[in-house]
């Protein structure tokens, strides 16, 4: 049975056995919040996929930088995989968080500092992977997005700061300040570990598609050097 | 030394070839004036609200009108295909594409030279040094970025779609510090605009930075 599972699909039965575990903890061992109750348990999640978008939009920045350095394929699909991952981690970070704010705050938006800035990584990185589909695929679609991913990622270090250096209502930092309770702060480091593991495996399964894309686009094209007219028809 | 007088060359090319022209200010400041009749249907203004609409009036006046302008920096280039006969000499990337720039800055702050003007008469609100510094100060690494932008969309599907798409995000701290200086300068909003002045060099020579670094990767495709 487990001889026919290939090393993609095992990674991604771990990721998801991790993160049930990870549920586990959060549901089950952390204890409730005393103020906000049972909402708070969304902090884990919301945290730690947060932490996971900005991981793998470094992944996209250095992917960006190789590749202009070095024209090296393998950091340019890297990083197209990383823009992909995180903006779905953004996703979950903007959703949950909005879910959280609804009982908390008592509307799902404001306009706060980090909430905005997290809207603009969203943007920007969804302008990346726009880029990607119009730009001519090969060398131009991977230098234009470098380029993209290499100015996206200043918006990076302002989501994580900009609780700091504005007057925001959204919670500070707590876990580097060692605000948490060490039950909360387990479930969440544990959380964490999973999360990242869970992009990790999200980043590779997604590289081996741009891998086999790349591989079946340039079939095509050696198709087409051989046999203009058949090629021609099969795209 | 070389490299400026590359820059100033091309600037130079720009700003001739619109002067022959004289197509993209008329017709900006055209735009302006439409999008300020546009903002006064859209908007109750009256004396007391002036100053809390007119700011965000002219940034959204001023982002769009820049679009155009970034736009249109490159749009000659492609349908001449004369980008590749400059990239062919051996000025540097970066010094065509500073000059680039630098005639879209100025073509922008012609705009912008109707837009000020015309907001203050309009709308009544004081145009005071400190509005003028913000915007010109913000102009500066906008139209770094726009024309980066711009250059990379003239060579790819979809330009008018993409352009907006991937500037406006990287524009919008010029318009968050630029819209709140503009905002206390006319008499709404809280706070000073020393440190925003500060703010918008440290934003300008950022991208100035960072545009130079990568435009040679950009133009030359």
């Amino acid at each position: 049975m487990t001889s026919r599972l290939s090393v993609y699909e095992k990674a991604a039965l771990g990721a998801v056995a991790l993160m049930l575990v990870a549920a586990g903890f959060i549901f089950v061992f952390a204890p409730e919040d005393a103020l906000q109750g049972p909402v708070q348990r969304i902090f884990y999640l919301h945290v730690s996929s947060a932490i996971a978008a900005y991981g793998c939009f470094a992944v996209v920045l250095i992917g960006g930088i190789v590749y202009l350095w070095k024209e090296n394929a393998t950091a340019d699909r890297l990083a197209r995989a990383g823009a992909l991952v995180g903006l779905v981690f953004t996703t979950v970070t903007l959703v949950m968080g909005m879910i959280w704010a609804k009982p908390i705050w008592g509307t799902f938006w404001t306009w706060d500092a980090r909430l905005t800035s997290t809207l603009v990584l969203w943007i920007i990185y969804a302008g990346y992977l726009m880029v990607r589909r119009l730009a001519e695929p090969g060398r131009q679609a991977a230098r234009f997005a470098a380029v993209v991913g290499i100015f996206g990622f200043i918006d990076v270090p302002v989501v994580h700061f900009s609780v700091t250096w504005w007057r925001t209502v959204h919670p500070g930092p707590i876990v580097i300040n060692d605000a948490l309770p060490a039950q909360m702060l387990v479930a969440f480091l544990v959380t964490m570990a999973c999360t990242l593991f869970l992009a990790g495996v999200m980043i590779a399964i997604r590289y081996r598609i741009e891998v086999v894309t790349d591989q079946a686009a340039a079939r095509i094209v050696s198709a087409a050097v051989v046999a203009p007219s058949k090629a021609g028809s099969t795209r | 030394m070389r490299t400026v007088a590359v820059a100033l060359a091309v600037a130079r090319k720009d700003l001739t070839s619109e002067w022959r022209t004289r197509e993209l200010v008329p017709a900006l400041a055209q735009f302006i004036v439409l999008a300020l009749v546009i903002a006064n249907f859209g908007f109750q203004f009256d004396s007391r609200t002036a100053p809390a609409i007119a700011p965000g009036v002219l940034w959204m006046t001023l982002v769009f009108a820049g679009l155009v302008a970034f736009g249109r920096a490159f749009a000659a280039e492609r349908e001449q295909a004369s980008l590749e006969a400059m990239l062919l000499t051996p000025a540097s990337p970066a010094a065509i594409f500073a000059g680039k720039a630098f005639a879209a800055a100025l073509l922008l702050g012609l705009c912008e030279a109707v837009l000020l003007p015309a907001l203050a008469l309009f709308f009544n609100v004081p145009l005071s040094f400190d509005v003028v510094s913000a915007v010109l100060l913000a102009t500066v690494g906008m139209a770094v970025l726009g024309c980066l932008f711009a250059a990379m969309v003239a060579r790819v599907r979809a330009r008018e779609l993409l352009l907006p798409l991937l500037t406006l995000p990287l524009w919008i701290p010029f318009i968050v510090i630029g819209g709140q200086a503009v905002q206390v300068a006319m008499g709404a909003g809280t706070g000073g605009t020393g440190s925003a002045t500060s703010l918008l060099i440290d934003l300008d020579i950022l991208f100035v930075v960072l545009t130079s670094l990568v435009a040679r990767f950009v133009l030359d495709d």
